[in-house]
C-alpha cells in the first residue's frame, strides 16, 4: 500500500475532472462578461454621444468588484494563527549573599528554614538550605532534584512558590538554597497555639484549598508523599500554601515499579503503605488528607502511632478491621501476612468515624469515612473530594478574607499579652543573638506589606 | 487564544540571543570552530556512552541539550576551566539520575574512561577484555570530580534541567499524518529519528533554538523528501504549530551536518580532538605557532 498521500489512478481522473469543471466555469462566465458588455456598449450607443467616457466606466467599476471579489475569497480564509510557546531561559544561580538572614524559622530532615530579606527589593522571603550529602546522596540528592522540579511543575494558588534557586560562594559553593515565598503560619503552630479548633466554616475553606492543591498536582501527575499540617502554610488572609515537597515525585499511570514505600509521616501514613504495597497511586495523599481533615475538627493529630505496627492498630481501632469485603486485595500485602486480626467479632469491624466526631454532620462524617477507607480504590479522588455534599451544606465555607489573623511565630511576632519587655523567648539561649535579631526584624516589619497593622487577640 | 504555560511536554527551555553571541570559552580565548570541534566530540562521546550504558535514546539526547546549555553564554561553562569530558559525563550521570534508568557513578567513570581510551574509534564490537582503564584510587578522585561537576552544572543552569527530545512528538505527528499503515510507512519515520538524532550534534544548536514540535515537523518533512513519500499537500506543518520559514531553515541544516561533520573528520584525522584543558591549551598554543609560522 502506497503512502495515503499518494496519487493513484482515481485521484488523477479526479484532478482532471476537477480541471475540466473549473475551465467550464471559466468559460461560462467569460461568455457571460462578454454577453454583459455587449449588452453595455449596446445601451451607450442609444444613448448617444457620451459613448465614449461613459462606455469605459462600466468596465472599470466591473474590474473595481472583481477585486473585491478576490479580497473577499482571501478574507474568508482567516489568518492562520500558530501556537507560540513562552519558552523559559535559564541563567546560573545567583548568590545566597544577596540575601540578609533574619530569623530562623525551622529545622526538618530535609535542611533549614530561615526568614530571610531580599537586598536588592527588601522583599521578605523563606530560604530553605538544604541539607545535602554528595557522598552518601550520589552526588546531588535526587530528592532535592526532584523537589526543585516538582515546585518549578507546580505553580498554584494554594502551592508555595518557589522563587529561584540560589547557592553558596567560594567554600560553601554546593550548599544549595531555595528561595520561596514567605508565609506565615503553619497548620501545625497554629494549632497548638489556639485554644479552640478552626470553625466548621473555617475546616471547610482550608479543606477546599488543600483539595485544591493536591487535584493540581494530581493532575501534573506529583505526588506530594507528605501532606501533613507542619506542611501546611497559612498566610494572614487565610489563605494556605502546601510547602515541603522534599517526598514528591513525578508518577505516571501505572506507577514506576521502583517507588519507595518509606514516604509519609507516620501519623499520616496510609494503611496499604504500612502494610508495605509495591505499588501505590495518589490515593495516599488522599488518605493524609483525611487524617489533616480529622486533624482539623479536633485540632490534635487524629492518628498517633508510637511505631509502624501501633499506627496500624490506631487505623484498624478508628476505620475497623479490613475484610475481604471492605478491601479485597489487602491479604496479598506483604506485611498483612505477619498480622493476626480478631476474627469473628463483628463490632471490631465497623468504623467508629462517625461516634467519633459526633459534630460533624452525615455529609461530613461521610466525606472523612470515604477519605479514610482502607482500601485505596475506595478513596474518592482529590476531584471527587471538592465536589461532595459537605461543601455544599451550611455552614457555607468562610472567605479567606474573613478569617481571622494571628500573630506569626515564623516572623517572630508574639501575642501581645506575652509582650512584656523582660519575657523570655521560647526557646531563645543564646540571649544575644536574639537582641541582634531584634533589630532587623523591626527593620523588616517596617517594608513588609501587612494589612491594616493590626492584629486580632485570640482569647 | 488563552496563553498556554504549562506544556511541559512538548516544550524546552530556549537560549537567549545573547547566550548564543558569545560564550565562556570563546571570551576565554578558544576559537568558535575549535569550539564547535570539541563539543561535537562531546556529543559523540555522550552517544556513544549512551549506548555502552543502554540507556534510551531519548534520554542521551536530554543529556546532550544539558550539555549544550551549560556551554553557552558568557555565564557559561568554559572549557578552559573545566574539562569537557568530565562535563559529559557529568550531565549523563545527572540526566539518568532524575530519569527511571538510573546509573550508579562507577558505570559512567567507567563508560567514559572506556570510550576516552579508544576514541576517536568508537568501534564497539572492537573490545579488548584485558585492558585496564581506571584503577580504584583513581575511581575516588574521578567519583568526587563527577559530584563537583554536577553541582556546577546545575548551578551555571540555575537548575533548569528540563529537557524534551521530540521523539515521541515525532510519532505521535506521523500518526497524524496517518502515514503507518501505508508501506514505507516505519522507513518514513526511522529516517526522521534518525535526522533528529543528528539535529543535535549540529553545530548551529538546533535543539536550543528550536522547540520539539519545529524539530519533529522538520525532520518529517525532509525524511519524506528523501524517501519520495507523499505527504498531504497543503501546509501540513501548520497543524503542528510550524511555519513554512522554520521549517525550510531547519531542513537546510539538517541538510548541512553531513558537511559539517565530513569536515570534522577530515581536519582532525587521526588526531585525538583535545577534550581536557590541559590538552585544549595545548591545542590552542599548537595552532598559534602555526599562524605565527605561516
Amino acid at each position: 500500500m502506497p503512502s495515503r498521500w499518494a496519487d493513484s489512478a482515481e485521484d488523477k481522473a479526479e484532478d482532471a475532472r476537477r480541471k475540466a469543471e473549473k475551465e467550464e466555469k471559466k468559460r461560462l462566465k467569460a461568455e457571460k462578461l462578454r454577453q454583459a458588455e455587449e449588452a453595455a456598449k449596446a445601451a451607450a450607443r442609444a444613448n448617444g454621444h457620451q459613448d465614449d467616457e461613459d462606455g469605459e466606466r462600466p468596465q472599470k467599476r466591473r474590474r473595481v468588484s472583481h477585486d473585491d471579489g478576490a479580497a473577499g475569497t482571501g478574507a474568508k480564509e482567516p489568518e492562520r494563527e500558530l501556537l507560540r510557546f513562552n519558552a523559559p531561559g535559564w541563567q546560573p544561580c545567583r548568590s545566597v549573599e544577596r540575601f540578609d538572614r533574619l530569623n530562623h524559622i525551622e529545622e526538618g530532615s530535609y535542611g533549614y528554614v530561615s526568614r530571610a530579606k531580599e537586598e536588592a527589593t527588601g522583599e521578605i522571603v523563606a530560604i530553605k538550605k538544604l541539607k545535602l550529602n554528595p557522598v552518601n546522596d550520589g552526588g546531588f540528592a535526587v530528592t532535592a532534584l526532584r523537589e526543585i522540579q516538582c515546585l518549578n511543575a507546580a505553580k498554584h494558588r494554594h502551592i508555595v512558590n518557589l522563587r529561584e534557586v540560589v547557592m553558596g560562594e567560594r567554600e560553601a559553593k554546593n550548599d544549595v538554597y531555595l528561595v520561596m515565598e514567605f508565609v506565615e503560619h503553619d497548620l501545625k503552630t497554629l494549632q497548638e497555639e489556639m485554644e479552640e479548633p478552626f470553625l466548621p466554616s473555617e475546616i471547610k475553606t482550608l479543606l477546599l484549598q488543600l483539595g485544591s492543591a493536591v487535584e493540581f498536582l494530581h493532575d501534573q501527575w506529583i505526588l506530594h508523599r507528605d501532606l501533613k499540617t507542619s506542611n501546611i502554610l497559612m498566610n494572614n488572609r487565610g489563605e494556605i500554601k502546601l510547602a515541603d515537597f522534599g517526598m514528591a515525585r513525578f508518577c505516571g499511570d501505572p506507577p514506576p515499579s521502583n517507588l519507595t514505600q518509606l514516604v509519609v509521616t507516620l501519623w499520616y501514613r496510609a494503611p496499604e503503605l504500612l502494610l508495605g504495597t509495591p505499588t501505590y497511586d495518589a490515593a495516599i495523599d488522599l488518605w493524609s488528607v483525611g487524617c489533616i481533615f480529622g486533624e482539623l475538627l479536633t485540632k490534635n493529630p487524629l492518628l498517633q502511632g508510637k511505631n509502624e505496627v501501633d499506627q496500624l492498630s490506631k487505623i484498624f481501632e478508628l476505620c475497623g478491621i479490613p475484610t475481604e469485603e471492605t478491601w479485597p486485595d489487602f491479604k496479598r500485602l506483604p506485611n498483612a501476612r505477619s498480622l493476626r486480626l480478631p476474627s469473628g467479632n463483628r463490632a471490631a469491624q465497623g468504623s467508629v468515624v462517625r461516634a467519633k466526631f459526633p459534630i460533624l454532620t452525615n455529609a461530613g462524617a461521610n466525606l472523612l469515612n470515604s477519605l479514610l477507607s482502607l482500601d485505596p480504590a475506595k478513596r474518592p479522588s482529590a476531584k471527587e473530594m471538592l465536589e461532595h455534599a459537605y461543601f455544599g451544606e451550611d455552614p457555607r465555607p468562610k472567605p479567606t478574607a474573613m478569617f481571622p489573623t494571628f500573630p506569626s511565630k515564623a516572623g517572630q511576632e508574639k501575642r501581645r499579652r506575652h509582650a512584656s519587655p523582660n519575657a523570655p523567648m521560647r526557646g531563645a539561649a543564646p540571649g544575644l543573638q536574639g537582641e541582634v535579631d531584634f533589630g532587623s526584624i523591626f527593620k523588616g516589619r517596617e517594608e513588609e506589606e501587612r494589612g491594616g497593622g493590626f492584629q486580632l487577640k485570640l482569647v | 487564544m488563552a496563553p498556554i504555560s504549562e506544556l511541559s511536554h512538548l516544550m524546552n527551555p530556549l537560549a537567549s540571543s545573547s547566550q548564543l553571541e558569545i560564550s565562556s570559552s570563546q571570551l576565554d580565548g578558544v576559537s568558535r570552530g575549535l569550539e564547535d570541534s570539541i563539543r561535537y566530540q562531546t556529543m559523540l562521546l555522550l552517544q556513544a556512552a549512551g549506548v555502552l550504558l543502554r540507556l534510551p535514546q531519548e534520554l542521551i539526547i536530554q543529556a546532550m541539550v544539558i550539555q549544550q546549555r551549560f556551554w553557552v553564554g558568557s555565564d557559561g561553562g568554559s572549557m578552559l576551566e573545566h574539562d569537557a569530558m568530565d562535563v559529559a559525563s557529568a550531565v549523563l550521570y545527572l540526566t539518568a539520575k532524575i530519569s527511571n534508568h538510573v546509573v550508579s557513578p562507577r558505570q559512567v567513570i567507567t563508560a567514559f574512561a572506556f570510550l576516552n581510551f579508544v576514541r576517536p574509534n568508537y568501534e564497539l564490537t572492537a573490545l579488548h577484555p584485558d585492558i585496564t582503564v581506571l584503577v580504584e584510587s583513581q575511581y575516588e578522585v574521578r567519583r568526587q570530580l563527577l559530584y563537583e561537576i554536577e553541582s556546577q552544572v546545575l548551578r551555571v543552569l540555575g537548575f533548569q534541567i528540563h529537557a524534551v527530545a521530540p521523539h515521541s512528538l515525532c510519532i505521535n505527528y506521523l500518526q497524524a499524518l496517518d502515514t503507518f499503515p501505508s508501506q514505507g510507512g516505519s522507513q518514513l519515520a526511522q529516517r526522521a529519528f534518525k535526522h533528529l538524532n543528528s539535529a543535535v550534534l549540529s553545530p548551529q544548536l538546533l535543539y536550543l533554538t528550536h522547540q520539539p514540535s519545529t524539530l519533529a515537523a522538520s525532520a518529517i518533512y525532509l525524511a519524506a523528501r528523501e524517501l519520495d513519500t507523499k505527504l498531504p499537500e497543503t501546509e501540513w506543518w501548520e497543524v503542528f504549530d510550524v511555519d513554512r520559514e522554520e521549517l525550510g531553515f531547519l531542513a537546510v541544516a539538517l541538510l548541512s551536518l553531513k558537511g559539517f561533520a565530513q569536515r570534522e573528520r577530515e581536519y582532525w584525522g587521526k588526531r585525538r580532538v583535545p577534550l581536557t584543558v590541559e590538552d585544549l591549551q595545548a591545542e590552542i598554543e599548537r595552532r598559534h605557532m602555526l599562524e605565527l609560522g605561516t
